[in-house]
């Protein structure tokens, strides 16, 4: 027979308890992206005394311009990483969308608008097609997406050789153009943040989250993963595309190997923001703060005057720290809890 | 007519054969059990009417109508809900998000209305009195018992007219076994069909009205619960009468002292605990639930920092991380409490899972001998009985019971002659659980020193040689001999309570 004893915990109507443990959670689960917000301030604060008119709307301008690459590359990155997966395409596809944006943009605004759509909804096809690969093979998303950016630079240097091409003038226009002291690429941070506050509470948002946290809770709860592959990878893709013609708007050319240069940054930006790379945990928000301290750590060695090799240095050893602490928060939320 | 009917359904997986021909008639307003062996394919089974798998052959009726779910969507959309032992919740989202995840009342711009979703969980709760935390709190962040809870919350959100739970009473405390008990039957009243698959023969008397039996992927019986006595039902189960559940008690403890524990505390949970644990013993730990049974688990294994002297065959040991406690013949090895995230990796395959913490075992001169290890594997799999196809079977898709075994199998490889053993009859059948006790018997009289809990206190009276009782994370009393007896250990474990 089974003996029912009378429970000595409570787990019900207490709800002060709850209260308070729910704030020192909450302080725990976001250790890592206060903290890096908390590195963006000391950074932003060490700049402004280097140098003067730092907190200046023209700055911001500036520092966002110089950031936004980055920062639509990560965001792509960041709906991957949620998933629980990687993109490492993501830099082959920014090289082939310049060097198509260099190459295919016709003269007239009607001819840029419908090369830029092709180039942005390529994006998307070619993410679909990672997600596919992923999800119908079983293959690792690391691999698949090393292999496709393989291709796609392969595709990129064929295409052109080397930097160059011509961009319509009115286009390179549009990405310096400012209303009332605020620049269009102000406008497009804004643009992303709203884009995230709205994406994250949608279904298809927590459907990515709750796959990165579980896939197989999430499958048991009637997620199709296949859709979810298509539509993260998909949209990483995108994100790549949109990287790419941003970029364009600031280098006026075609270049078959920039992309390169922001894979591993775009994860990087995102770790130190909060995100898992075990998936379903951080937000666009965390790689934003991500984004912006790398930027600014390049602003630093260029006031400083030091060797521009001080910047990966520099990088590198943020990226500890922001580890560090996920891990450290990570560790005492199981001790508290045992 | 009945509102389930399933006639002759099977199911195979590759060559293994899961179900052959199950039958099964079940009628709204009624709780009916579902009983069999691990591996009996009653899991099979209730996978199919939720939907998650397709069954190769058989007739399904869902009152009435063909029933053939392409997917759980639709056995949801059915009015079929399950609670599976395998938790469908997503550990990075709130209660509220798991409870209503791909239901969620949403904007006109296509967001998840938060408020609406809290409250629509608080209503919930109260209509149920579901005993759940709050909806705000992280489902990782929750113990095994309350997310059992949010997983019924969740099965009950979608007011099912069929709810299925699956062994769902084997994570709970007994306040909330009792709250789920009372649920199954005001459901039943309610007029909806509860599918109760349980170990326990009498929360199966308590609720059910029929039970149907399975064994080998096949129906046995079906009985009118009043009607059958435990001999019967646990005989349909083995097909053969039942060896005696407990294994012969006899004294194997010598006066060696293997584990000696002096003022052991851990925070504010538990208190100067003094024990001797004898070479040749199994020695049970009783209490109520939540005075201190687990930080004495946790704290010998090192998981939990604890205060106080230790001493394994007698010498002095701090332990302070799982490795500590690890050390080769000399060492402590436990058995956790949820042996699906904790003792076992179940993607990898049932000899890396056995092999795993004892890898210098068979390295020579620092290249591992397969060899060696196939055989070390290969006895285990022989004298645990465990059920695997091959030693490359995935852990995860053996049955609960052979998945004990297998933990054990990878402990008894480690040569600790110390055994923790938490709960591992947890879920488990049982003709499984009968193996484990004679295998803890066996090991008794092999002068391993066994420490013991178990969530059902019959099973410490029955096989315990001695039982430390705790109280408020203090030692209440050791029990020996004729003392021990659920109702002295009761009385031990709550003579205070009753003085207050």
């Amino acid at each position: 027979m089974t003996m029912t004893l009378p429970s000595a915990a409570k787990p019900v109507a207490k709800r002060d308890g709850d209260h308070a443990r729910d704030r020192s959670t909450w302080l725990i689960d976001r250790a890592p992206f206060l903290i890096a917000c908390g590195m963006l301030a000391v950074l932003i604060a060490i700049y402004g005394t280097l140098r003067e008119g730092v907190f200046s709307f023209e700055e911001l301008n500036l520092d966002t311009a110089a950031a936004m690459t980055l920062l639509l590359a990560a965001t792509g990155q960041t709906i991957v990483l949620l998933r629980g997966g990687i993109d490492l395409s993501i830099g082959g596809m920014i090289s082939l969308g310049t060097v198509l944006a260099a190459t295919q943009f016709g003269g007239s605004p009607l001819q840029v608008a419908f090369a830029a759509v092709m180039i942005a909804l390529l994006g998307f096809a070619i993410g679909v097609c990672n997600g596919l690969l992923i999800s119908v093979l079983r293959l690792q998303p690391f691999l698949v997406t090393l292999a496709t950016w393989s291709i796609l630079s392969g595709t990129a240097l064929m295409i052109l050789p080397t930097d160059g091409g011509q961009l319509p003038d009115f286009w390179m226009a549009f990405g310096n153009a400012s209303l009332l002291g605020v620049s269009s690429s102000v406008g497009l941070l804004v643009l992303l943040v709203l884009f995230w506050v709205w994406f994250r509470s949608t279904r298809l948002g927590i459907e990515i989250r709750a796959t990165g946290s579980n896939q197989r809770s999430a499958e048991l709860s009637g997620v199709s993963i296949l859709r979810i592959n298509l539509l993260a990878y998909g949209l990483s893709g995108l994100f790549a595309a949109l990287a790419a013609l941003y970029l364009t708007t600031q280098t006026g050319t075609g270049s078959p190997t920039i992309g390169k240069d922001y894979i591993l940054p775009s994860v990087a930006a995102a770790v130190i923001g909060g995100i898992s790379l075990f998936g379903g945990r951080g937000g666009m928000i965390g790689t934003i703060v991500g984004a912006f301290i790398l930027t600014i750590i390049g602003n630093l060695v260029f006031v400083l005057q030091v060797s521009s090799y001080w910047q990966p240095v520099v990088s590198g050893v943020i990226l500890l720290v922001a580890v560090l602490a996920s891990s450290l928060a990570e560790k005492s939320a199981r001790r508290s809890l045992s | 007519m009945e509102l389930i009917e399933a006639v002759g359904i099977s199911k195979r997986y590759g060559g293994i054969v899961a179900l052959s021909r199950a039958d099964f008639r079940a009628d709204a307003g009624e709780v009916h059990a579902l009983l069999g062996e691990n591996g009996a394919g009653k899991s099979t089974f209730i996978q199919i009417l939720a939907g998650i798998v397709r069954p190769n052959g058989g007739t399904l009726h869902l009152a009435g109508q063909a029933y053939q779910p392409a997917n759980a969507r639709a056995a949801e959309a059915a009015g079929i809900a399950a609670v599976f032992q395998e938790l469908s919740l997503v550990p990075d989202l709130t209660v509220a998000e798991n409870v209503w995840f791909r239901r969620e009342p949403l904007s006109l711009i296509g967001t998840v209305r938060k408020r609406r979703e809290r409250d629509a969980t608080l209503a919930l709760f109260e209509r149920y009195r579901i005993p759940a935390p709050a909806p705000t709190r992280e489902v990782r962040r929750l113990t095994l018992a309350e997310r059992q809870i949010v997983e019924i919350a969740k099965a009950l959100s979608r007011d099912p007219s069929v709810i299925i739970l699956d062994e769902a009473t084997s994570a709970l405390p007994p306040r909330e076994t009792d709250w789920l008990l009372q649920l199954s039957q005001d459901l039943a009243a309610e007029g909806k069909l509860v599918i109760y698959i349980s170990h326990r023969l009498a929360e199966i008397r308590q609720i059910a009205q029929r039970v149907t039996i399975f064994r080998n992927g096949a129906t046995v019986a079906t009985h009118d619960t009043a009607a059958v006595d435990d001999e019967t039902i646990i005989a349909d189960m083995l097909g053969r009468r039942m060896d005696r559940l407990y294994p012969p008690r006899i004294a194997t403890a010598t006066d060696r002292t293997a584990l000696k524990l002096r003022g052991l505390s851990v925070g504010d949970r538990l208190a100067d605990i003094d024990l001797d644990l004898k070479e040749g013993e199994v020695m049970g730990v009783a209490g109520l639930q939540g005075h201190g049974q687990r930080e004495l688990f946790q704290a010998l294994f090192g998981v939990s920092r604890s205060r106080g002297a230790v001493e394994v065959w007698g010498k002095p040991i701090a332990i302070r991380s799982p490795r500590d406690a690890l050390v080769g013949r000399d060492g402590i090895a436990l058995v956790p409490e949820d042996r699906r995230s904790h003792g076992l990796l179940l993607s990898k395959s049932v000899r890396e899972n056995l092999t795993l913490s004892v890898v210098p075992r068979f390295t020579r001169f620092g290249f591992l001998s397969r060899s060696r290890e196939r055989a070390l594997v290969d006895e285990q799999l022989r004298t645990l009985q465990i059920k695997a196809g091959t030693p490359d079977q995935m852990a995860g898709t053996l049955s609960g019971g052979n998945q004990q075994k297998v933990i054990f199998g990878k402990m008894l490889l480690t040569q600790s002659r110390i055994l923790l053993l938490y709960d591992p009859t947890r879920g488990i059948d049982v003709g499984t659980k009968g193996e484990i006790f004679r295998l803890m018997r066996d090991l008794a009289a092999k002068g391993y020193a066994i420490l013991f809990y178990s969530s059902d206190l019959p099973e410490i009276v029955n096989v315990a040689d001695r039982v430390a009782v705790l109280r408020n994370g203090k030692l209440a009393a050791i029990l020996s001999g004729d003392d021990i007896s659920e109702h002295r250990i009761l009385r031990e474990a709550m003579v205070e309570a009753r003085a207050a």
